[in-house]
């Protein structure tokens, strides 16, 4: 994938097929993002947010204490 | 027009004996929502349990299809093998996942289970499953530094079960402070749509202290110096929600909800001492000592069933194919698990006074089940009894609960308090079921609710 550098350091371009571009564009006009930018920002972080997922969620060490806590809470036992 | 705003206020465990009976002429705050707005009792989900009831609430989605029955499930139908409920876990949309697909910025805070934080349009900070606070507890991950600038130290949960008094109710406070004190600061400098946070001190605070003003509490203190320490707190928050009213916009319509009610608690029922007792459960040795059933030398080859303690008691029955060492023929299962409901209904209290135990099949319950239910699910004299998954005790009641001191259980109610500055609802009284909120508060920020959610706008809104 190309990549277009724009003014800013922080940001950058990525290049989508235009069809697709005209379909977010319709897309983000149902709601409140500012652009198709920030609607596809949006994308991408729940996206790496869903690949994080495959890992655990608590190290074996934090499970224990966990545990405990939640069993001083009564909420197991 | 300005474009709508919701600030939902969650109550962890406030009951409306509580909140609207007793304690309601000391809350002016909180008493002026109520007298302006809709306000009732809620009926939560099954389990009236945190997780699930906040993401239920959340979701309006019940506790079978988010596969979410409790704060922890067994890994593969193992002996002992679970997993802790968190938020990967959840996977059917919030309503903050909904207002970030519309471009409406959300603030969330301390909801169960937000850990580990997952990305929307607006920020995150998870609640008190998180380990650690050295864990990346918001998101953006940013927002983390701001925090600690704001308020140092934040603090999710209180250490809890403590015999020593006064340093949790300081501890209480302290929590709570540094809580309304980011949450003032996140309503003044962040753009929000919507704002939710729990304050789970509520929680806390009835467990603790509930047997010093409830008379009928079967271990009441009178003239207590903790007397007034669950109302205090009630006060102190509604000051704090006084503080919160004066700052967010003037359009602002205000959710108060909790996820459950609270009420005395009788006593632990010992399921597994029960089921030793009634030659379900077979061990290899009693112990000598309290110690938790995973610990403990099961001998499986003879074991029908076994439970797990907590404000209800989950059944397992031990199938051939099933469980690792399973004995009941598959053909059997639902004559075994009918013989046992029907028995453990039948249970009596210690004095041989009836209870009022209801007993669950999970997908006769349930529209839809989705992860791993138990075998059943045992809820002991309209909660009033909670369950004790531990043995040794030699005996199947306890008048406290088996892991700490605890004055308090769950009990199928909560509250929930709707206000608009727009419309005077007059104090309006509507009882509503937990499922209801999540598609009021979209309804209330103008946004029709999916129609996948299982709940209904409230009435009059
Ligand atoms: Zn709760």
């Amino acid at each position: 994938m190309t990549e277009e550098k724009t003014k800013s350091k922080n940001f950058t371009s990525i290049l989508i097929p235009t069809s697709l571009y005209k379909k977010l564009e319709e897309k983000v006009k149902e709601t409140e993002f500012s652009s198709v930018s920030s609607l596809v920002t949006h994308i991408i972080r729940e996206y790496l947010a869903k690949l994080e997922e495959e890992k655990e969620v608590f190290s074996e060490e934090e499970e224990e204490e966990i545990k405990e806590r939640l069993r001083a809470l009564g909420y197991i036992d | 027009m300005s474009e709508p705003k919701v600030l939902v206020i969650g109550l962890d465990a406030a009951p409306p004996e509580l909140l609207f009976d007793a304690f309601l002429d000391e809350l002016p705050n909180i008493k002026s929502l109520v007298e302006n707005g809709i306000y009732g009792k809620m009926k939560s989900c099954v389990p009236p349990i945190t997780i699930p009831a906040w993401m239920v609430m959340s979701t309006s989605k019940n506790p079978g299809k988010l596969g979410i029955y409790g704060f922890r499930h067994r890994k593969n139908y193992s002996y002992t093998d679970i997993w802790i409920a968190n938020y990967q876990k959840i996977k059917e949309k919030t309503v903050w996942n909904i207002l970030s697909e519309k471009g409406k910025r959300s603030i969330v805070i301390g909801v169960p289970p937000t850990y580990p934080p997952k990305p929307l349009n607006g920020y995150l900070i998870s609640c008190f499953i998180t380990p650690t606070n050295a864990k990346q507890y918001t998101y953006p991950p940013e927002l983390k530094e701001e925090i600690e600038k704001v308020v140092g130290n934040y603090i999710f949960d209180i250490p809890f079960r403590t015999e020593e008094r006064d340093k949790l109710l300081k501890g209480l406070y302290e929590m709570t402070e540094k809580r309304f004190k980011l949450i003032k600061y996140l309503l003044k400098n962040k753009k929000w749509d919507f704002f939710m946070f729990v304050e789970i001190g509520l929680d806390r605070v009835q467990h603790a202290f509930w047997k010093f003003f409830d008379p009928e509490h079967h271990l009441y203190e009178p003239h207590s110096k903790y007397s007034d320490a669950i109302l205090n707190y009630y006060k102190c928050l509604d000051q704090q929600i006084e503080e919160l009213l004066k700052i967010i916009p003037k359009n602002t319509k205000i959710v108060v909800v909790s996820d459950h009610g609270a009420k005395r608690m009788k006593g632990a029922l010992c399921i597994n001492e029960w089921l030793i007792k009634e030659g379900y459960l077979t061990l290899k040795k009693y112990p000598e000592q309290k110690i938790r059933l995973e610990k403990a030398e099961v001998d499986w080859k003879k074991t029908i069933a076994w439970g797990w303690g907590g404000y209800y008691a989950r059944i397992f029955l031990n199938v051939e194919g099933r469980e690792p060492q399973g004995i009941i023929k598959p053909e059997e299962y639902e004559d075994v698990r009918d013989e046992l409901a029907e028995k453990i209904e039948n249970i009596r209290g210690p004095s041989g006074e009836k209870l009022e135990t209801k007993v669950i099949k999970p997908e006769e319950y349930y529209p839809e089940i989705n992860g791993e239910p138990p075998d059943l699910m045992v809820f002991f004299d309209d909660l009033y009894w909670r369950s004790a998954g531990t043995i040794g005790h030699n005996t199947v009641y306890l008048p406290e609960n088996d892991t700490g001191p605890d004055d308090a259980v769950h009990s199928q109610y909560g509250i929930h308090i709707i206000y608009d500055p727009n419309q005077n609802f007059g104090g309006k009284k509507i009882d509503i079921d937990i499922l209801d909120v999540a598609p009021t508060i979209l309804r209330l920020l103008e946004i029709e609710p999916p129609g996948d959610m299982e709940g209904k706008v409230v009435e009059g809104v």
